[in-house]
This record gives C-alpha cells, sequence and structure tokens, in this order.
C-alpha cells in the first residue's frame, strides 16, 4: 500500500500554511500552520488548551461546523488531493477509510444503541466492498488486535458495558478497521487513568508498526509526546513556534515557550523549591498581540518582537524554531530568566 | 486469516442481552395494573369472532332497553340489541382507532422530525412553522374539521385523529434529535465517512426512540378518546357498526329510562384510556437512563 511512498521521500500529508477562523471572532483561530507527515511517522501536535490542535485535527477530517469556521487560507495534500476543498461526498469516502480519528472521549463516543461489533462493521461495510459476515469477522479481528479479553462475546455488548478503556480500544479498532494511511488522535489517553493511558499508548504503537499508519498525535501531554513521538510540533495560540524531532526539541528546545513547557514538567529526581510556571495567560482570539503571540509573556521579550510576526526558522536539518531570538544560548535558563 | 474467522462468525449469532427495562417495568405496580387492563381489551377486542356473544347488530323487538339480566348480562340498547356483543365488537373500532392513528403520528410526525432537528436551515424552518400552526389549534377541533372534511367513517377518522396528533412528535423528535446529534458519538459516525441517512437511521433515531415510544403510548388513550368524540359527533363509526363514542351518543337519550346503556361504555373508555395512560408512564419510567 505503501510502496510508492516508501521508495519516494514526498509526505502523506502535507498542511501549508492552514489559517482558519470563525466568523465570531476576529482573529485566527490557527495562523498559517504548516507540517507534514510521512508514511510510517508520528508526529505530536503539542499545546495547552485552546491553542488550536484540536481545530486543526478537526478542518483536515473534515469535521468543523462551516459556518461559523471558515477556511481563509492554505492546502492539505493527501493522496494528491486538496483536503480543504474536497467536496463533502468525497471527503465522506476518505474519513474512516484512508485517514481516520480516534476522539478523546471514549464513554461518550460510542453510540449506545448499538452493539460494538455491528458498530465496528458498519465501518468496514461503509467502505468495503464486503458482505455482512465477512465485515463482521473483520469486527472480530480487530477487536482481537486491539486486545480485547474474550472478543467473541465482547462483539454483542453494547458500550454501556465496556470501561472507559476497553471502549477507548473499540474506537481504536473501528478507526483502524480498514487499514487508513493515516490516523489522527485528539488526546485518546486525556480521559483515561495513568495506568490505563500507559496501555493504550502502547498498544496505538504496536499497531502503529505493525500497519505503517502514520498518526498524528494531538496532545498537551509531553510525557505522551516523549513515550510516542517522532517528530514534535508545538503550537503556542494558533501558531507552530518551534518543530523538530522530538529529541531535537527535548534536548535543545530553542522557543522560550517550549522551554517554558519543559521546565514546567516536574521532575522525579529533584525536588527543588517551586515548580516553575509560565506568567501570565494564553491571549484569546480576540486579543491576540501583533507580532510574536508569545511576546507578552516571554522573558527575552523586546520592542522587534512586537512589531514583526517571527517567521518559523530552521535552526538545523529539520528543526525550526519561530523566534528572533533563536538559537538560544545554551546557558540561558527560563526560570533564571524569570527570576 | 478471514476464512478462519469466517467460520469462527458463523457461531455469532447476536446474544439476547437482559432486558433491563422489562425487569423495571414488571416491579413498577401501576404499569403492570395498565398492561393488564390494556391487554384484556386487546384479548376482548381480538377474540370478538369466536366469543360465544350475540350478533352486534341483532335487533329484538321483545327486548327493547333491558336492565342487566342472565340472558343479556349488559342488559340491552334501544332497538333490544346486547350490549355485550356490542362493547366487545366496539372494543375494536376504539383500539383500532387509539392504534391506527397513533401509527399515523408517528409515521409521519417521526420522520419530519427527524429531518427537521438533524439538518437545521430551512427544511427546519419550514417544517417547524407548518408544526407551529397546527399545534396552535386545539386537537379536537382539528381533528374534527379534518374529520368533517374527508367524511365521516372510522377510516377518516383515525387519519384525521393521527394527523392532529402528529404535530407532537414532530415537535418531540426534533428537540431530542437537537439534543443528540451533538454527542461525541454522532461526532465519530462523521469521522468515520457513515453517510447522512445511516447515521440518522443508526445513530440518531435509536437513540430518539424511547421517547416517542411512551408519547406513542399516551397518545393511544388520547386517540381513543378522540375517536369516542368523533363517533359521539356522528364523525367516526356509521351505524350500525358499534362503536363506544356512538353508543353514549344514543345512550344520552335514554339517561333516566336505560342508564346502563351510558355506563358500559363510559366505564370502558375510562378503563382503556387509564390502562394506556398508566402504560405510558410505567414506560416513561422504565426507560429513563438517568434512573439506575
Amino acid at each position: 500500500m505503501h510502496s510508492d511512498a516508501d521508495s519516494n521521500p514526498s509526505p502523506l500529508l502535507a498542511v501549508d500554511n492552514l489559517t482558519l477562523r470563525f466568523s465570531s471572532a476576529s482573529g485566527n483561530v490557527v495562523d498559517g500552520v504548516s507540517f507534514s507527515v510521512s508514511p510510517g511517522e508520528t508526529l505530536c501536535i503539542v499545546g495547552e488548551s485552546g491553542c488550536g490542535k484540536s481545530v486543526t485535527a478537526l478542518s483536515l477530517m473534515g469535521l468543523l461546523p462551516m459556518p461559523p469556521a471558515q477556511i481563509t487560507a492554505g492546502s492539505a495534500m493527501f493522496d494528491g488531493k486538496d483536503l480543504l476543498r474536497m467536496p463533502r461526498r468525497e471527503m465522506a469516502a476518505i474519513r474512516g477509510n484512508r485517514m481516520a480519528m480516534i476522539f478523546q472521549e471514549p464513554m461518550t463516543s460510542l453510540n449506545p444503541a448499538y452493539r460494538i461489533g455491528d458498530q465496528i462493521a458498519e465501518v468496514v461495510l461503509r467502505h468495503r466492498p464486503v458482505t455482512r459476515k465477512q465485515a463482521r469477522a473483520r469486527a472480530l479481528e480487530m477487536l482481537d488486535r486491539v486486545k480485547i479479553p474474550a472478543a467473541v462475546k465482547r462483539l454483542d455488548d453494547y458500550p454501556h458495558q465496556l470501561s472507559g478503556g476497553m471502549r477507548q480500544r473499540v474506537m481504536i479498532a473501528m478507526a483502524l478497521a480498514n487499514d487508513p494511511a493515516l490516523l489522527i488522535a485528539d488526546e485518546p489517553t486525556t480521559a483515561l487513568d495513568v495506568t490505563i493511558q500507559a496501555q493504550i499508548l502502547q498498544l496505538i504503537r504496536t499497531l502503529q508498526e505493525e500497519t505503517g499508519t502514520a498518526l498524528i498525535m494531538i496532545t498537551h501531554d509531553l510525557g505522551v509526546v516523549a513515550e510516542v513521538g517522532d517528530r514534535v510540533a508545538v503550537m503556542y495560540a494558533g501558531r507552530i513556534v518551534e518543530q523538530g524531532s522530538v529529541d531535537d526539541v527535548f534536548i535543545d528546545p530553542q522557543h522560550p515557550y517550549t522551554l517554558g513547557l519543559m521546565s514546567s514538567i516536574p521532575s522525579l529526581s529533584k525536588r527543588e523549591g517551586r515548580l516553575t510556571t509560565i506568567p501570565g495567560m494564553v491571549p484569546t482570539v480576540d486579543t491576540m498581540p501583533p507580532g510574536c503571540r508569545f511576546a507578552p509573556r516571554c522573558p527575552f521579550a523586546g520592542a522587534e518582537c512586537k512589531a514583526a510576526v517571527p517567521p518559523l526558522t530552521d535552526l538545523s536539518p529539520g528543526h525550526a524554531a519561530a523566534c528572533i531570538r533563536a538559537p538560544l544560548e545554551a546557558e540561558a535558563h527560563f526560570d533564571g530568566a524569570v527570576a | 486469516m478471514t476464512d478462519v474467522l469466517d467460520n469462527e462468525a458463523n457461531d455469532l449469532l447476536p446474544a439476547r442481552s437482559g432486558n433491563r427495562a422489562w425487569k423495571k417495568l414488571k416491579h413498577n405496580r401501576s404499569a403492570l395494573l395498565g398492561l393488564i387492563l390494556v391487554s384484556f381489551f386487546i384479548v376482548a377486542a381480538l377474540a370478538a369472532p369466536i366469543l360465544p356473544i350475540a350478533d352486534p347488530a341483532a335487533t329484538s323487538w321483545s327486548a327493547i332497553r333491558k336492565a342487566p339480566s342472565a340472558a343479556h348480562w349488559l342488559g340491552t340498547d334501544e332497538i333490544g340489541r346486547d350490549i355485550l356483543s356490542r362493547m366487545i365488537w366496539g372494543a375494536r373500532a376504539s383500539l383500532m382507532a387509539g392504534v391506527v392513528s397513533v401509527i399515523v403520528a408517528t409515521i409521519i410526525g417521526v420522520p419530519l422530525g427527524l429531518l427537521s432537528g438533524y439538518f437545521g436551515g430551512w427544511i427546519d424552518q419550514v417544517i417547524s412553522r407548518i408544526t407551529d400552526a397546527l399545534l396552535a389549534t386545539p386537537f379536537l377541533i382539528l381533528a374534527i374539521a379534518l374529520a368533517a372534511f374527508l367524511g365521516p367513517n372510522l377510516t377518516n377518522a383515525m387519519i384525521a385523529i393521527g394527523l392532529s396528533a402528529m404535530p407532537k412528535f414532530v415537535r418531540l423528535t426534533r428537540g431530542q434529535v437537537l439534543s443528540v446529534k451533538t454527542e461525541d458519538y454522532v461526532e465519530g459516525a462523521r469521522a468515520v465517512g457513515l453517510a447522512d441517512f445511516s447515521i440518522i437511521s443508526r445513530y440518531i433515531l435509536p437513540n430518539v426512540f424511547a421517547p416517542v415510544l411512551v408519547q406513542a403510548t399516551l397518545t393511544v388513550a388520547t386517540a381513543i378518546i378522540a375517536e369516542a368524540s368523533l363517533s359521539f359527533l356522528g364523525l367516526g363509526q356509521q351505524p350500525p357498526d358499534p362503536s363506544w363514542g356512538s353508543m353514549l351518543n344514543v345512550a344520552k337519550n335514554f339517561l333516566t329510562q336505560a342508564p346502563w346503556m351510558a355506563w358500559w361504555p363510559g366505564a370502558a373508555i375510562f378503563l382503556v384510556v387509564l390502562g394506556f395512560n398508566l402504560l405510558g408512564d410505567g414506560l416513561r419510567d422504565a426507560l429513563d437512563p438517568r434512573e439506575g
């Protein structure tokens, strides 16, 4: 399936300058976001609530209600076609087939009036020329693959008979039922408790290795990024502020916001004083500052930061940051600068 | 791999899960009473042709307006017909009117409500404004007007009652759809590429079904009263076929001489309507997901 993609380094999905606004707000919710994913690769989009990461994912799936949402610029090339300008019918044929999505809330994401086996089988029937029986067999196979014990019995369960972790497994089974080339997971573990989180992440990783699916993992949890990510894009207030391989970004963060995020993670090894936080609040869509949107909260900001939007600039191959101060001096520490 | 699974799947007939709603209904005494009342009338109506009762249209000049006796358990009417027999045959008209008109109301009302709630926009505007206009007219007045317009017989009465009850179903369904369609699983269904029709029929409809079922049961009671009212006014079942409403209409002329002529149809309407209301209330409790 991925043979031509393997021989050809061109990405599976290439998002370029995606710009999106809501009719109720003056600013752009997503502002000039560009990234790409290759087959088998995991891209994590990380950022705090309201930074536009989920909206980005929904717009790629064509699931944003328009209006009020409005895509004002950009393109998202997938299989040689622009997802953002695709007719409704064509989009529906791709969703659940070539690309699939896992949602945050497993407790409410399954139809309570519908046996889970039938729900998975329906997705297969929708996109594949198979019989009902074959679709049911595929549903069983998928339940097995997401390691649901006694899958045969579970096929005829209703969602309320399953725990949250089990339901998320069912959601994953449904999303992968048609071997999608791209899987978008929107905070798939946020609603689960920690032990289950680890299991689900492990499961997603294993399945991804088996199927060669490209994965976009949307999360606010840097721990998740470290666990599953190949590359990471850090979003702040609708823009990507830093992008690079997980190693590069974790070892040598170059944007002050990334630096702030890293130093606000509690550490197990050293307990020294208070946890660092980033002062201030994320600006709302209506009060976006001109220039760099992080400038009001940035300890390194100067007048020039408010003058113009800093472009995402390559610092080393595959590692880019949108800060005029980048590359930051290695010794510049976030907490030091604040104090 | 698929072949093996195929064979395995052959043995996998959908298992029937225990019906929680039925268990709850069983433990609800008034609902059970409603169920018994309703079943009693249904059985009587269905068994009418095989019961050893007199011909409901056979007159007898020697037994005019006789009080209840061993020969005529419920007495006779003004031209000597057996009231028990007419009651049982009349139950068919009443129950049929109740059920058929509710079927008419749901078959038209529920799809309109689904369309209106799911698609919104101008479709919703058109359907909702027509519904508002119909709801602004009192139920019985609308039914009488429609029945008079269509012509007086039982079939037309059922259609008239069904059409008059329909707007309630549109509004109820629409409201339910509005809340269900924001659920994550509907978004999920869209995310796996299902078409609108599949989403409506398998994700929306089953999840709005419970309140519609309750409303339908309660509306059967209303429709039975409406049919009796139309027949009382001569717009429903036509003589000589019996109906509780038309029996009451005749009985009102003999209230002092033969009060039993009014007792039985009055009591029957009361009991069957009570039965459907108790059953509907019980269903509402049993199907309410908020109560464990």
